[in-house]
């Protein structure tokens, strides 16, 4: 199957300073494991994905890059305090989930897939707010563990900011404020310049192909994506 | 356990912080969920403590929970942060302050790697001139905001009301105090007490009067997992993590927890609400459940802030069992009100946890 | 005019040079900082890897220096050279000429504290090698009652650039096994289990050991750095490893805990190491010359160096750098 920087992985890989901060050279004493919290509960191994990486084999890495594995590490960088080499697995992973990305094997796992909601959601808030997280986008109903106060919280957003000091959607100062239309602008100029832009482009772009490919709306395919789970799957039982 | 074993590393992982004139940047979840914290961060620092707190209203997110979503590529977050730098300059400041732990771990890292790659800082220079026309001075101090209040904790002391003590019976209360990962463990240097033992909370613990509690899981993670947090068939990781915090601090009844990260209180305290509704088990003492509270929350309760004015209403975990605890007055039927006593209504009780 | 040669230092290297020394007709002054001969050999309860008691050993060398000059509770607190060789003088408000000058001043401990998350000197349950090498010796030691499990960590100080020592120390491990035998003859019905990355058996007898202790002495031996240590509410140790081997990570509850803490240089000797103009090498041990035939010399004349103060070792190797400085002070005293 065609991909981009097929043939090219490692090198491409290597270029990035995640890389150059985070593989210094495993010797394979399992710390980072030991901490680590998805490899407790995911088939997950952090020290074995760096092996991988430092092997510079093609064929694997492509295999690395097309898997769920790499989806699993939730960056806490437990692993960073510990080792032994001063490695960082949690930045190799940081690499690894973008050349993921840009090449486009991540369409090819359940977790990979998943980036579309995470880049359509977070990159939305930060060209349309300033923030990555924003309340008025924050719905209550696909995030219920935010609780009956949530929902209060939710019902009574612009009431209960007042009271609480905020100044939301003001301008000026404060929390949750309006964010001038210059910073917006210029949030936009730095997606453009340092790449991002084109990689949110893309991931929207892959989305929308593979939702046509399932004949799904882009609404359908994105509640898909953020529910599917192949639990059996993924979980170290 | 020899308290002494752990004094001698705090004394080594030391500081410096600078005792004024800041600029202050705020925390996307801070800002969301925890609004009152700010608010009671700057009326503390700026009105209690005389300090000057400068917020330049055209700062905007470091990217950080983008960058660790895996959203945006690492120079992009590098150039949001150079941007955020040059806000700094333009201001005349030189000691930055952020509200969020992933910023830290983030304003940190970026320092460290241009450090390390001075390349790539020329890169970021051209790319921030590029996109804003704008140029940047590295901070002289960088601080996470819980560093500053662990600097003046003595002086928040001389002002207490209500000290970390059991009202009735004159015990410390038993405080549980969580770190946010990004705070010191990419950089433990860069942390008050380093990663093992951070002292930044202990010391605010101690200086207030409560008794802090270890316990084996005490350093790990609160499962937030970014993308595992989202995206919600991931969402198990994240209440896997806390689950088991909870397991393992449960045998030593902490009154209460403390946090300097935005995000592991909403996740301390949401996923017992989850657990509770899932098992039917609630932690700490009948059946409400143990309060995850932020480091503001905790210095406006010794002040003597009003709850509600410090947003204790929006967690999920019914706070009352504490101030009483702490013989903190408080007003029911202000609780859920707006403004001016606007009737908000209430949110629905939950069927398991217990609520007030 | 006597030919004093100052051996600074009265552990193994020290008392084994100055004895073939005096054999060789020179004059060796022994000048030792303790208030005893033997440095840490004499601390030892039995030796790797046969269990050989250490006093086996420690009272023939002590045996063989009888006759000799010694200066105990003593240390170097100046040293200068002049024109017949070196002037040193002593805490003891001596002052002593000598023709050259063998650096044997050994290793410290690892300071296990340094290890944070190991939690050596905040959990009660956590103590080093030295101190159950004490326990085995005396039979005493109030942090050991009776443990039903016991975890040996390998590398302590060593292999980790986080705690500034990269380097291996050597006789960890061989140090390690020989202990978990040892701990199973005093509590046979506890689990012993050991926590390695390699299991570096270099020597003669070695491989059998490690033989014995898995097949004579179920102790389990499990590939995996341990990562953190924490007590739980019943002052028990929770730690967390991986069991590399198969893939996965594990936790285990354990009432006693070894540190094999690395050797280091014993930095007591650094201001008379200055004056003399030796540096330390990247391991921040005493540089020889070269660890081929420049063994135990130094970048300068007349100074030399036998023993851990160069390198991690063993016994075995100790007695042979102290016997081969002999030769070479021997050689150049006689300008051969």
């Amino acid at each position: 199957m065609e991909y981009r920087f097929k043939g090219h992985l490692v090198e491409e890989l290597y270029k990035d300073y995640r890389i150059k901060e985070g593989m210094k050279a495993c010797m394979n004493c399992g710390v980072c494991t030991a901490v680590c919290p998805a490899a407790e509960f995911y088939k997950y191994n952090p020290k074995n994905i760096v092996n991988i990486v430092a092997r510079k084999n093609e064929d694997d890495l492509e295999e690395l890059l097309k898997n769920d594995t790499i989806w699993y590490c939730g960056e806490c960088m437990s692993c960073v305090t510990r080792c032994p080499r001063a490695n960082a697995p949690g930045l190799v992973i940081m690499a690894l989930r973008k050349l993921s990305m840009r090449s486009g094997l991540y369409m090819l796992s359940e977790k990979g897939k998943q980036q579309y909601v995470v880049v359509k959601d977070l990159c939305s808030n930060i060209l349309n707010y300033g923030y990555c997280v924003y309340p008025r986008t924050f719905d209550y109903e696909t995030h219920k563990e935010f609780g009956p106060v949530g929902k209060w919280i939710n019902d009574n957003l612009d009431d209960l900011h007042a009271r609480m000091g905020s100044n939301l959607d003001g301008d000026g100062p404060g929390g949750l404020r309006k964010i001038p239309k210059e910073s917006l602008d210029q949030l936009k100029n730095i997606f453009d310049v340092t790449g991002a832009t084109e990689l949110m482009e893309q991931v929207l772009s892959d989305a929308h192909q593979e939702a046509v490919k399932e004949n799904l709306s882009d609404e359908e395919y994105f509640m898909k994506v953020y529910t599917e789970n192949d639990w059996e799957k993924h979980l170290n039982h | 356990m020899i308290i002494e074993g752990k004094q001698k590393i705090w004394a080594d992982y030391q500081k410096d912080i600078p005792d004024d004139h800041y600029f202050y940047v705020r925390s996307c979840i801070r800002q969301a969920f925890w609004p009152g914290s700010e608010v009671t961060f700057l009326d503390i620092t700026r009105n209690k403590l005389g300090k000057d707190f400068y917020e330049n209203p055209y700062h905007t997110t470091c990217g950080g929970i983008a960058y660790h979503s895996d959203t945006i590529p690492q120079e992009t977050a590098m150039t949001i942060i150079a941007r955020q730098f040059a806000l700094m300059k333009e201001s005349g400041y030189e000691n930055y302050v952020c509200s969020c732990i992933t910023s830290f771990g983030c304003y940190t890292e970026t320092l460290e790697t241009w450090h390390e790659y001075p390349e790539l800082e020329a890169k970021i220079r051209q790319y921030l001139w590029d996109s804003c026309k704008k140029e940047f001075a590295k901070p002289k101090y960088l601080a996470h905001a819980s560093d500053i209040i662990y600097k003046f904790r003595f002086e928040i002391a001389k002002q207490m009301k209500f000290p970390l003590v059991n009202a009735k019976t004159g015990k410390p209360l038993k405080v549980v105090e969580h770190i946010g990962c990004h705070y010191s463990k990419m950089f433990p240097s860069k942390g008050f007490g380093g990663a093992e033992y951070p002292h930044v909370l202990v010391g605010m613990i101690e200086a207030w009067g409560g008794e802090v509690v270890d316990y084996p899981e005490r350093r790990q993670c609160c499962g937030f997992g970014f993308r595992q947090y989202f995206v919600q068939a991931n969402r198990g990781y994240s209440e896997s993590n806390t689950h088991k915090k909870f397991e393992s601090m449960e045998p030593y009844e902490p009154d209460l927890i403390i946090t300097n990260c935005p995000g592991c209180p909403y996740f301390l305290d949401r996923w017992q609400y989850v657990i509770a509704e899932q098992t039917g088990k609630t932690y700490g003492k009948n059946g409400y459940g143990i309060p995850a509270l932020t480091y503001e929350e905790v210095a406006g309760l010794v002040m003597g802030y009003d709850p509600w004015d410090l947003g204790l209403q929006m967690h999920q975990v019914a706070i009352e069992p504490l101030l009483e605890k702490m013989g903190i007055p408080y007003d029911p039927k202000k609780k859920y009100q707006g403004l001016n006593g606007k009737d908000l209504g209430q949110p629905m009780c939950p069927s398991c946890i217990k609520s007030v | 005019m006597k030919e004093n040669i100052l051996i600074i230092g009265g552990g193994a290297a020290g008392m084994e040079a100055a004895t073939q020394l005096k054999k060789l007709g020179l004059t060796p002054i022994i000048i030792e900082k303790s208030e005893a001969l033997g440095g840490h050999i004499a601390q030892w309860d039995r030796l790797f890897p046969a269990f050989h008691p250490a006093k086996d050993v420690v009272a023939p060398m002590l045996d063989g220096v009888k006759g000799i000059d010694v200066r105990l509770n003593t240390e170097v607190a100046d040293i200068q050279r002049d024109a017949d060789g070196f002037k040193a003088a002593l805490s003891n408000g001596e002052t002593i000429n000598a023709k050259a000058v063998v650096l044997a001043t050994g290793f410290d401990l690892f300071k296990a504290e340094r290890k944070q998350e190991y939690g050596y000197g905040i959990y009660n349950n956590v103590i080093t090698s030295l101190e159950l090498e004490k326990f085995f010796r005396t039979g005493k030691d109030e942090r050991i009652n009776n443990p039903q499990k016991i975890g040996f960590v390998h590398c302590v100080g060593a292999r980790d650039v986080k705690v500034g020592n990269t380097y291996c120390s050597k006789v960890c491990c061989t140090t390690a096994l020989k202990q978990a035998c040892e701990m199973k003859e005093v509590f046979p019905n506890a689990e012993v289990y050991t926590f390695y990355m390699d299991l570096r058996m270099f020597g003669p007898g070695y491989e059998d050991l490690y033989l014995k202790t898995q097949k004579d002495f179920d102790v389990k031996c499990i590939r995996g750095r341990v990562c953190e240590v924490s007590e739980d509410m019943d002052g028990r140790l929770v730690i967390k490893a991986e069991d590399t081997l198969f893939g996965k990570p594990l936790k285990m509850t354990l009432d006693l805990l070894v540190l094999m803490c690395s050797m280091e240089k014993n930095k007591s000797i650094d201001k008379i190491q200055q004056q003399l103009g030796i540096a330390n090498n990247s391991d921040g041990f005493m540089q020889n010359r070269d660890m081929y035939l420049g063994l135990n010399g130094t970048a300068k004349d007349g100074v030399f160096v036998a023993g851990t103060c160069t390198a991690p070792k063993s016994l075995p190797d100790t007695i042979a750098e102290a016997r081969s400085v002999a030769v070479e002070v021997f050689n150049y005293i006689n300008n051969k």
